[in-house]
């Protein structure tokens, strides 16, 4: 009885993602239990600026993997991102309003790219995103003469740092601008033509068409969303470290697909929701957290950090057996 | 003598299935012909470039440093197929290459029966790596881009364990074998791996992996262990990347439990650019092979060609889209004519 009403009230995919929230708990009482002060207010925020960074990435994430697509070209986009907002800044407030639009929209841009080389010219998305990901670190790299530019060594500006390290109601501008991106992309999502369409073509990209669904204009606008993400991420994360660095956006591939699996988005495609890769992002920065808290080598938690995602896939992510 | 008995008709006949044999071949294996085509282009180009900056042929030396850099890649491109093959994909390349690398570094350093059975050893950890990801993605029931990626960072931290810093030597002797500096004795290895697919491709498993990678609804329904093969795939695919991982030790002459990190990457681009289809059911090992090889050298003509190397991965990305964008247009034109 209770447990069919348990089933009707929680479908499986808001209980994939109920159970991504419950293991980040789990995981700081772990944390507190290891390292008092783990799951203090402080332990907490700091914890959540170091998820939102992921969070942000895996907005985009979500929305190319929801119509069965993936993006890869995640860490030099947000690399390139991350330089461009410096160099076009140059670490001065009053330039820090069209630096950020410069850089979103350069974000967007590229991804829109990615998205018409997906859509237009029938390139798998695996292979575009990956040729983009080398495109834009030879470019990065060229064009900063392998961060020797005089400029490149620039700091964020003051209000971008400001962003990430001071807040509002003891809650960092960062972590409002996440909870704002989650109330605009579940929105946008759930309610709207366009979020309606994304799960359709998702589903079945070919019905899609016949039903009249510009399928070729949403994957575009999806791609451009990702790389406006990792963009944005990038910004932040010069934010939190004052400046870029080559190589800063490597980790994110791989977390931000892990978070957006985790929060119980179909890899396939058509299911899921952000809500879902949030709690997942959480949940696996909490992870890595409480692996430091244990001084776990580097070698251990690369081999945990695996194990994990394993066990959680196999606790829900399995597919219905069709043979 | 009999022919000239034979009226024409018959003639005719004969040669007529002969010619849709072969455009039936030509059809079947247009990647792998596109890819040939594709190297043979990118070695003359090299060689013009050469001869223009060096005055003179590129000679044996450059051909064995060639070969040798690119074998890795070609058998983690090798391994990469036989899972893409199934209509799956790993992640794990990387991680399975790092991992053998590290422990060819630690334990390759006794005798030549020490070595050889410390070899086979490693071989085989490369099959289990394979057997955990082919287990979890058939019997596990688990999407093989998410097994292979939590996959890949057990095996890197494993491989971290093994050997936590660059290091360790191999012997002489190995390396004269698997990788041989003087002479290129790794020319031999591309006939070899021919001849080892064209017989893969004719046997039950090999049949079998195909036919899942094009419809493992009807492959199940003719009688085909759907979870068995695959499982076999991601053995034999985590064998080639061990071997990869072997040759690379063997060229380096020391171990790193890093290096093979990007092979992962290189991995889908050696496969895609020798025709291997990443929706399953199409390509070949030989054809990630010869992708290999046109990846080392748009490295070699990019040198050659005083391109800055800060922009060296601009231009392959370019070359790669390039390159898939006219292996479609190619591809439908020869189908759509036959």
């Amino acid at each position: 009885m209770s447990a069919s009403i348990i089933r009707q009230w929680l479908p499986r995919d808001r209980r994939r993602i109920l159970y991504a929230f419950l293991a980040a708990i789990i995981l700081f009482a772990i944390g507190e239990a290891v390292r008092p002060g783990f799951a203090s207010l402080d332990g907490i925020r700091a914890i959540l600026v170091v998820a939102s960074f992921v969070g942000l990435v895996a907005a985009g994430q979500t929305f190319v993997i929801l119509i069965g697509g993936i993006d890869l070209s995640v860490p030099w986009v947000l690399n390139a991102a991350s330089i461009l907002m410096v160099t076009s800044s140059l670490g001065q407030d009053a330039r820090a309003i069209p630096a950020l639009a410069l850089t979103l929209g350069v974000g967007a841009l590229i991804g829109a790219v990615n998205g018409a080389g997906i859509a237009l010219l029938g390139i798998p998305a695996v292979v575009m995103t990956l040729a983009m990901n080398g495109i834009m670190q030879g470019l990065t790299l060229g064009l900063s003469g392998g961060m020797t530019c005089t400029s490149c060594g620039a700091y964020a500006p003051p209000v971008i740092q400001a962003a990430v390290h001071q807040g509002l109601l003891g809650v960092p501008f960062v972590l409002w601008i996440w909870i704002v991106v989650l109330i605009a992309v579940s929105f946008l999502l759930a309610m709207t033509r366009f979020g309606r369409a994304t799960y359709t073509v998702g589903n079945n990209a070919r019905a899609s068409h016949l039903a009249g669904i510009n399928v070729s204009g949403i994957t575009i606008l999806l791609y451009a969303l990702s790389g406006f993400f990792s963009a944005m991420a990038g910004i932040m994360l010069v934010g939190f470290g004052g400046q870029a660095a080559l190589g800063m956006g490597d980790p994110y591939l791989f977390q931000s697909i892990a978070a957006v699996v985790i929060g119980g988005v179909y890899i396939l495609g058509g299911r899921g929701n952000y809500l879902g890769s949030v709690a997942g992002a959480i949940s696996l920065t909490v992870l890595v957290s409480v692996l430091l808290a244990f001084n776990m080598p580097d070698y251990g938690r690369s081999i945990v950090y695996g194990v994990v995602i394993l066990a959680l896939l196999l606790l829900y992510g399995r597919e219905e057996d069709s043979a | 003598m009999s022919s000239s008995h034979s009226p024409p008709e018959t003639v005719l006949a004969a040669s007529g299935p002969r010619r849709s044999r072969f455009s039936h071949f030509l059809v079947q294996n247009v990647g792998l012909a596109l890819v040939v085509a594709l190297l043979i282009a990118c070695i003359i180009l090299y060689c013009v470039l050469y001869l223009v900056t060096q005055h003179r042929l590129p000679g044996g030396f450059e051909l064995t440093s060639t070969l040798n850099n690119t074998m890795p890649l070609a058998f983690a491109g090798i391994a990469q197929s036989l899972v893409v093959l199934t209509r799956g994909i790993d992640l794990s390349v990387g991680g399975v290459i790092d991992l053998t690398n590290a422990m060819a570094a630690l334990t390759l350093n006794g005798g030549p029966v020490q070595t050889t059975l410390w070899t086979a050893a490693i071989l085989g950890v490369g099959v289990l790596c394979g057997l955990l990801n082919g287990v979890l993605v058939a019997v596990g029931r688990l999407q093989p881009i998410l097994v292979t990626l939590a996959t890949l960072s057990i095996f890197q931290g494993i491989a971290i364990k093994v050997l936590p810093q660059p290091g360790g030597a191999v012997p002489a002797g190995f390396t004269n074998v698997l990788a041989n500096p003087n002479w290129p004795v790794s020319l031999l290895y591309i006939p070899l791996i021919g001849l080892i697919w064209a017989v893969f491709r004719r046997t039950r498993l090999g049949v079998s992996v195909f036919a899942i990678g094009n419809d493992a609804m009807a492959a199940s329904s003719h009688g085909i262990s759907v979870k068995r093969t695959v499982i076999l795939a991601y053995m034999l695919g985590g064998f080639a990347s061990a071997c990869g991982g072997l040759i690379l030790a063997a060229t380096s002459t020391a171990g790193d439990a890093t290096t093979g990190n990007t092979y992962t990457l290189t991995s889908i681009v050696a496969a895609v650019l020798g025709g291997v289809s990443l929706f399953g059911g199409r390509g070949s090992g030989l054809g990630a092979v010869f992708g290999a090889f046109v990846t080392t050298m748009v490295v070699n003509i990019l040198f050659f060609a005083h391109i800055d190397p800060l922009y060296q991965t601009f231009y392959e990305g370019l070359f790669l889209l390039a390159a898939v964008v006219a292996a479609n247009v190619i591809g439908q034109i020869v189908r759509r004519r036959r």
